[in-house]
This record gives C-alpha cells, sequence and structure tokens, in this order.
C-alpha cells in the first residue's frame, strides 16, 4: 500500500475527525446541562444539510450563507422543540428522567427521520460545492469541499472554545457542563440556559451537516451513523467534557479511515469501519462502565 | 473480654476516595446486644463506615467480617442474608410499590420464605410501626416520618441481628422522633442489636449504650458516654468545627 | 370477580381463535405479525418496564434468534422446531452474556452499549453474506407445509400465549417484586437481600431468549431473513409499540404492539404518513400519559374486578400491582 494512499486516507481522517468533533460537542453539552442523552442528535445533522440544500436552492444564498441560516433555523428549531417536549424534566413530578430523555429524543428521530423520508424523498440530493475544483499536491488530490470543511468546522469549534472562556454565557455554560452546579447557582436563569444549550447543540450538528452535503450528498438516513458515532466520542472523550469530545472526535476520525486503510479484506473494510468505532465502545465500556474519562454518572435529580 | 457474640467486625477499613481518606484505617466491633451511638462532625465518615460495614462500598484496605466469616467483598445482599441491615440517610424506599410490598421485598428474599408466612410478619411489622392502614398505599406517598419507619420495617423483615440506622432522626418532626426511639428501645429489649448514626445529640445519648466517635477518617473514641463526653480529643474534634 | 382481566383476556382470544378461519390470507398476516410483535413487545417490556433496563438491542436478539435458527436448518438439516429451540437457547446466553457486561452501567450507558452491539450485529450479519446471504436475504425452511397461513396464526398465537403464561407467573411471583425493586432502587433492593446482578442477568437472559423465540417463529415464517430484521428501525418502532401501549405491563404492551401493527396496515392508504403519525403518537404519550395510552383501560378493568372483592380475599394476601399507579 503506498504512502500517497495512506496520505489520503489520513487527510479524510482529519476532516471527517473535525466533523465529528462538531456533532460530538453538541451531544456532549446537550449531556452536561441538560443531563439526557440526545438521540435525535443525528437528525438534527441531517435537518441542518438539507436546510442549507434548500436554502440554496431556493433563496439562491452562497453555501457558506446557508450553512449559517441552517444554523440559525436548526438554533430557533430546536429551542421550540426543548419547550415543547422537555419542560417535563424541569419539573420535580417527573420520574426517572433519564428514561424520559431517552425515550422523547428516541421517538423524536424516530419522528424526524421518517418524516424526512416523506418531505425530502428518499433519493440523495446533492448541494453544489462551496468551492469547486480541487487541490493538487503531487500525486494526491483533495477536493476544497473537504478543505473548506475542515477549515470552516475547526473555525466553528475555535469559536465555540472562544465563546465559552469570553462570554458570560459561555463561560455558565463551561462551567455548568463540567460540575453538577445548576445554572441558578451562576446566576442565569435556569430554563433558558437549557435552551440555550439545547440549541446550541443543534445549531454546530446543522453546520456539520451543511457542510459535509457536498461531501457525502444528503439521505434521510444519514444521520444514523453519525449519531452512534457520537455516542462513542462523547463516551471516549467523557461525557461533559467539550475539549475532550473535540480530541476523541479528530482521533476517531483517523482511527476509522487507518483502520480502513490496514485492514486486510478491502471489501470488508468500509462496512467494518463503521463497526470500528463501535467496537471500541463496547470495550471501554466494558471496562470502564463511566467512560473512559466519565465521573459516576450524571443524573438529573 | 466479651462473653456476647461477635456480629459484625471491621479491622482496620481504608476507605479513599480519590484524594480523600474517608475511612483511615478504622477498627470496630459490633458485639450482640449493643445500642451504639456512631456520632462525628460532617465528613468524618461515619456514612461511608457505614457503607463498608454493610456490604455497599468495598475497603481499599482491610476486613470485614460478620460473624466471624470474612465478607468484605461480596455484594450488600449477602450482608442482608446474614443478619446485617441498613436504613439510609435519604430514605430509598421503593417509591411506586406499595408499602405492603415494600415489606414484602427483603421477606420473601429471605431463602425457604413462604409468601402467606412472609405477608403475615409483614403485616405484623406493620402493626408494630403503626403503618398497617396504610399497607396498599404506595411508598412514595407517605409522609416522610412514615417513610423513615417503613425503612425500619423493611428492615426487620429481614430478621437482622444488627441494625445500623444512618440518621434516623434527621428532618423528623419531634412526636415521630419519640416514636422512633420508643421503637428502637423495645426493639433493643427484644434482643437486636443497634448502630446509630446522628447528629440529633440529644437523641443519640438517650439511647445509646456505647458511643463512637469520628473524626477526619479515623475512630478518635469508644466507650461509655459518660467517659467519651469528657474525653479531651473528642471535645477538641467537635470543637474544630 | 378476581382476576377479571385475565377472563377478559380468556375470552378476546377465545374469540380470536375462533374467528380466524374466517380471516382472508391480508388479514392473517396482519393478526401473525402483530403477534409476533406482541412477543417482542411482552419481553422488551420485562427489561425495560419491570427491571428498568432500557436496552435497544432486543430487536437484534430476535435477529440472531431467526439467523441462527435458519442457519442450523439448513447446515444440519435438523427440524424446524429444533433449530427455533437452538435460536431460543443462542439468544439466552447471548442475552445474559450482555447482562452481565452491562452490570455497571447506568440508564444511557446501558443504551448507548446495546445499541452498539445492535449495530455491530447488524454489520457482521450484513457484510458476512458468503454465511447469511447478507442483504439478498436468507431463504429459510418454512414451519409448516401448507396452503393457508392458518397453521401459522395458530402457532403464532399458541407461541404468544406460551410466553405472556410464562412472564406472567415470573411477574406475579416474588420474582416480579424483585424486578420491580431493582429498578424503583438497586441499591435498596440489594440491601434487602435481592441478588441484584443475578437478577439483572436472568431479565436478561430470559427476555432475550423471548425475543429469539419470536425471531426464530418470524424466520420460518415469512421464508427470508433479512438484516433488516433486527435494525435500529424496527427497534424504533418496537419502542414506540411499548411505549405506546404502556411499558409497564405485559398485556399494556403487547396492546400496544397489537394495535399500532394493525393500525398501520388499516393506515396503509395514507402512505409513509403513518410513520411520522406514530412518532408525534409516542411523543404526545410520553409527554401527557407517560404510563401509556392502553394502561389506563387496563387498570379500570383491574377496578372493576377488585371492587367486588370479598372477605375471602383477604386471607390469602396475593399482592397485585397497585392500580393507582
Amino acid at each position: 500500500m503506498s504512502w500517497d494512499y495512506l496520505f489520503v486516507q489520513a487527510a479524510n481522517g482529519a476532516v471527517i475527525g473535525v466533523i465529528y468533533a462538531l456533532i460530538a460537542v453538541g451531544v456532549t453539552l446537550i449531556f452536561s446541562i441538560l443531563k439526557i442523552v440526545n438521540f435525535a442528535h443525528g437528525d438534527l445533522y441531517m435537518l441542518g444539510g438539507y436546510c442549507a440544500y434548500y436554502v440554496i436552492e431556493y433563496l439562491g444564498f452562497p453555501p457558506l450563507i446557508a450553512m449559517v441560516v441552517a444554523m440559525g433555523a436548526l438554533f430557533v428549531g430546536a429551542i421550540v422543540l426543548e419547550r415543547l417536549m422537555l419542560t417535563p424534566l424541569y419539573s420535580d413530578a417527573t420520574e426517572r428522567k433519564d428514561e424520559y430523555g431517552l425515550i422523547v429524543t428516541f421517538g423524536l428521530a424516530y419522528f424526524l427521520r421518517n418524516s424526512a423520508v416523506i418531505a425530502f424523498g428518499p433519493f440523495p440530493l446533492k448541494p453544489p460545492s462551496f468551492i469547486p475544483g480541487v487541490q493538487r499536491l503531487g500525486n494526491l488530490i483533495v477536493t476544497n469541499d473537504r478543505l473548506v470543511a475542515a477549515a470552516v468546522g475547526i473555525t466553528l469549534i475555535a469559536a465555540l472554545l472562544y465563546f465559552m472562556k469570553r462570554t458570560i454565557w459561555g463561560q455558565a455554560l463551561d462551567a455548568v457542563s463540567q460540575s453538577r452546579d445548576s445554572a441558578a447557582i451562576v446566576g442565569i436563569n435556569a430554563r433558558r440556559f437549557n435552551s440555550f444549550a439545547f440549541g446550541i447543540g443543534a445549531a454546530l450538528a446543522a453546520a456539520a451537516g451543511a457542510l459535509v452535503a457536498p461531501i457525502f450528498s444528503l439521505a434521510p438516513d444519514m444521520g444514523v451513523l453519525p449519531n452512534i458515532h457520537a455516542y462513542v466520542i462523547v463516551i471516549l472523550g467523557g461525557m461533559g467534557s467539550v475539549s475532550g469530545s473535540i480530541i476523541a472526535g479528530i482521533l476517531l476520525g483517523e482511527s476509522e479511515n487507518l483502520f480502513t486503510a490496514f485492514f486486510p479484506d478491502p471489501t470488508r473494510a468500509f462496512a467494518y469501519t463503521n463497526a470500528f468505532g463501535v467496537l471500541v465502545l463496547m470495550v471501554v465500556l466494558i471496562f470502564r462502565p463511566q467512560g473512559l474519562f466519565g465521573r459516576r454518572h450524571l443524573r438529573m435529580e | 473480654m466479651s462473653e456476647r457474640a461477635e456480629l459484625v467486625r471491621g479491622v482496620g477499613l481504608v476507605k479513599r476516595f480519590g484524594g480523600i481518606v474517608a475511612n483511615d484505617a478504622v477498627d470496630l466491633v459490633v458485639a450482640e446486644g449493643d445500642l451504639v451511638g456512631l456520632i462525628g462532625p460532617n465528613g468524618s465518615g461515619k456514612t461511608t463506615l457505614i457503607n463498608v460495614l454493610t456490604g455497599h462500598l468495598d475497603p481499599d484496605v482491610g476486613e470485614v467480617m460478620v460473624r466471624g466469616q470474612r465478607v468484605s467483598g461480596r455484594p450488600p445482599h449477602v450482608y442482608a442474608g446474614m443478619g446485617v441491615a441498613r436504613t439510609f440517610q435519604l430514605t430509598q424506599l421503593f417509591g411506586r410499590m406499595t408499602v405492603l410490598e415494600n415489606m414484602l421485598v427483603p421477606g420473601l428474599a429471605r431463602p425457604h420464605s413462604r409468601w402467606d408466612e412472609v405477608a403475615r410478619r409483614a403485616r405484623g411489622y406493620l402493626e408494630f410501626l403503626n403503618l398497617a392502614h396504610l399497607g396498599h398505599l404506595h411508598a412514595r406517598n407517605l409522609s416522610g416520618g412514615q417513610q423513615k419507619l417503613l425503612e425500619l420495617g423493611r428492615c426487620l423483615m429481614l430478621e437482622p441481628a444488627v441494625l445500623f440506622l444512618d440518621e434516623p432522626f434527621a428532618g423528623v418532626h419531634p412526636r415521630l422522633r419519640e416514636e422512633l426511639i420508643t421503637r428502637i428501645r423495645e426493639l433493643h429489649q427484644d434482643g437486636r442489636t443497634f448502630v446509630v448514626v446522628d447528629h440529633d445529640m440529644e437523641s443519640i445519648l438517650r439511647i445509646s449504650r456505647r458511643l463512637v466517635v469520628m473524626a477526619r477518617g479515623r475512630k478518635i473514641a469508644d466507650g461509655e458516654p459518660a467517659a467519651v463526653r469528657a474525653d479531651q480529643t473528642v471535645l477538641a474534634a467537635y470543637a474544630g468545627l | 370477580m378476581r382476576g377479571l382481566p385475565v377472563y377478559v383476556l380468556l375470552v378476546v382470544a377465545a374469540l380470536l381463535l375462533a374467528g380466524a378461519d374466517r380471516l382472508n390470507a391480508y388479514w392473517l398476516h396482519v393478526a401473525i405479525i402483530a403477534m409476533y410483535y406482541g412477543i417482542l413487545a411482552a419481553s422488551w417490556s420485562l427489561l425495560a418496564g419491570y427491571v428498568g433496563l432500557f436496552s435497544l438491542s432486543h430487536t437484534a436478539f430476535a435477529s440472531i434468534g431467526g439467523y441462527t435458527s435458519a442457519l442450523l436448518v439448513k447446515w444440519l438439516g435438523i427440524p424446524v422446531l429444533l433449530g427455533m429451540g437452538a435460536g431460543v437457547l443462542m439468544c439466552c446466553a447471548l442475552g445474559g452474556g450482555i447482562g452481565w457486561v452491562c452490570l455497571r452501567m447506568s440508564g444511557p450507558y446501558l443504551a448507548i452499549f446495546t445499541l452498539a452491539f445492535s449495530e455491530i450485529v447488524r454489520i457482521a450479519i450484513s457484510t458476512e453474506d458468503d454465511v447469511t446471504a447478507g442483504m439478498a436475504g436468507l431463504h429459510t425452511a418454512p414451519l409448516f407445509q401448507s396452503a393457508t397461513r392458518l397453521p401459522y396464526f395458530y402457532a403464532a398465537f399458541a407461541l404468544l400465549a406460551v410466553s405472556l403464561l410464562g412472564m406472567g407467573l415470573m411477574v406475579r411471583s416474588r420474582w416480579g417484586l424483585f424486578l420491580r425493586a431493582i429498578r424503583e432502587d438497586e441499591q435498596a433492593a440489594s440491601a434487602s437481600g435481592v441478588a441484584v446482578a443475578r437478577f439483572r442477568i436472568l431479565a436478561f437472559a430470559i427476555a432475550s431468549g423471548f425475543a429469539g423465540l419470536a425471531g426464530g417463529f418470524y424466520a420460518h415464517y415469512i421464508g427470508i431473513m433479512t438484516p433488516g430484521v433486527g435494525d435500529l428501525d424496527e427497534m424504533a418502532k418496537l419502542v414506540v409499540m411499548t411505549v405506546i401501549g404502556g411499558m409497564e405491563r405485559l398485556p399494556t404492551a403487547v396492546g400496544g404492539a397489537f394495535v399500532v401493527e394493525v393500525l398501520l396496515e388499516v393506515l396503509r392508504r395514507y402512505g409513509q404518513w403513518r410513520l411520522p403519525l406514530f412518532g408525534v403518537l409516542l411523543l404526545l404519550t410520553m409527554r401527557f400519559a407517560r404510563n401509556g395510552l392502553l394502561t389506563p383501560l387496563w387498570l379500570q378493568l383491574v377496578r372493576l374486578g377488585e371492587s367486588r372483592v370479598g372477605p375471602l380475599a383477604a386471607a390469602r394476601d396475593v399482592p397485585q400491582k397497585d392500580p393507582a399507579a
């Protein structure tokens, strides 16, 4: 196997890694602050991609603007959903909040996925490239879209980290996501804060979807696998650790692609690529049921 | 020294959580017929000790023996099966099961138990605790004090030799506290052994025949209440709050 | 009268049995599939509703049961029933294994782990297509040589009845109390003498065994096994069915499966919209009637039965699940 092939795989791995990181950061934020695992996260990613597509198609916006619009739309949409469905999580009368979060987000995912099939049709759609064309380095070809995806993704992550260090709400996000203190102690309206966190998570997922769409195209079930990868990352990187998710996301993207490169049987390699992360997850959970960096499971009550 | 049977013995128990040593080389023997008050400032490791002595935590160093048999490392239900019962600091009942069902669970968990006989015993204990009329209510619908009594009842269903009560008087109405104290005394007369943790000094001193004091993870005193109360190290520990 | 709900169920069952030969092939099929889901729903509710273990690998076990049976029958030529039995045993063993491995995992982690397991199973089955025929589908030996579906109806009925009987007995016995205690408060259950680990593993083994039974039957009824039997869409459908009906009791879980399956068929003319519709129904149920839509009906039945309880009933104290749930 040639160095070129390896290099391409590694480069792709980095791009995928950044995308994974974007998705996983959202899951982490939602888990740390709302204390639920968002099973619908992959479908928010999917909706973001489709939203950007339709903005480009019908409003004629350039792809990058469309991505921003998609982020905004999902931010608002997620908050609406959160208000509609997740308010019982804040009431003491609700029992087994973990389970409620699981089932509700699970049901939401089911609803979104099936609605998407009807609304957008089952066939893949491909939005136009961010920047058409490719870059050549010697024998290697890397599409511009992948470069854009990586660059924008990294920018967004950097922006988020900056936000979490420098603004009040950002610092609150950081604080609440790491410790059990409720937002009230930080002096912020708890319910608005939770909605905000949910919205941010969704917006990041939407960005990921929009960035990935020109590369891999859109399909109603495109969120299923990234969803699972998000859990792998979040559990490996530590539920509640944003930076952990970023690092783990990039690592997973890389390892998956390198795994594909090295897997002896090329015809099977691709199928088992997806299983790789999942297998790692299972092994980690078996030996450390609270995840690699997790503290004792965070609960709502 | 004493011919009374040794029920629970903790030897050199050490338990760490991260950087904190919650229990630091604690030795404790609970003998049949004891009524021990376990006291100490907040954070002195009392609840941890109870968790270790009842199997909910495994000691990092040291052993727990019940009736001479080494049990440390085994799950809590083994301890329960050997007659070691406990209540929790915040009552942990089976909320959406009825009061009666809460009593049936420990009763039926004992090997060779028959349903009708267990039900009969459950009714008996519920009468004793003045909860019989609430039998078909969900446990979560009881008042705080009633819940504490139910938890005690659940312990009794194990026919335990020793009961560890973790803050039974916390947040309890004075009249109910009297009732609790009376029940504990009655049960003690009947031959049951108690280890009671609480911050309510008055109640503890009223019922205890023996005081054990912990501070910062160590056992600093163990003996007759009068002697312990005069002990300088004990006074210092409380004063250093 | 005591046990009124049971008598009602028996009457309904008798009616179903009697009227079976009146149904045309299409509705027979719907009924059979409904009963397949019924077994899955009941066994999943045992795990998730009674013990509180939110497992997302249940349909994966149905798939494992189906493939095990189909492959053993194909390679070894054993009778189909034996193959199905082997499938059940395989699922019990694997299910117990998963239960053991998940002992220290809490709610969401357990859900994610079982989700991961389910995905691995699906991927493996899809990919190793020289063994399993992958996406093309594995042809299976039929359970009955029959022109009509009627024998399959009776078989499904029998399997459902046996499953409900078995699980029902378990749930009404002291084991049922222990399982519910584990869900309520695992620590307190342990302190009360319940061997929590043992029961968690047992619950997983038994529930997975029943899933394998359903899967094995399905394999030899439909005639072809595909990886889709165990995929996440199927699991999601199962969750939707069971939660809408009521995941905390066997009869409401089965009822949910029946109602949703039949409605899905009846609403077929509305096309794809019926799927998201049930998604919305699930969300509404969770938000406003978390115990399930059929639970009030069932409880009413129970209450009716108990209102005529006489003094004799107090003599043998058999506590029922409390009506005021």
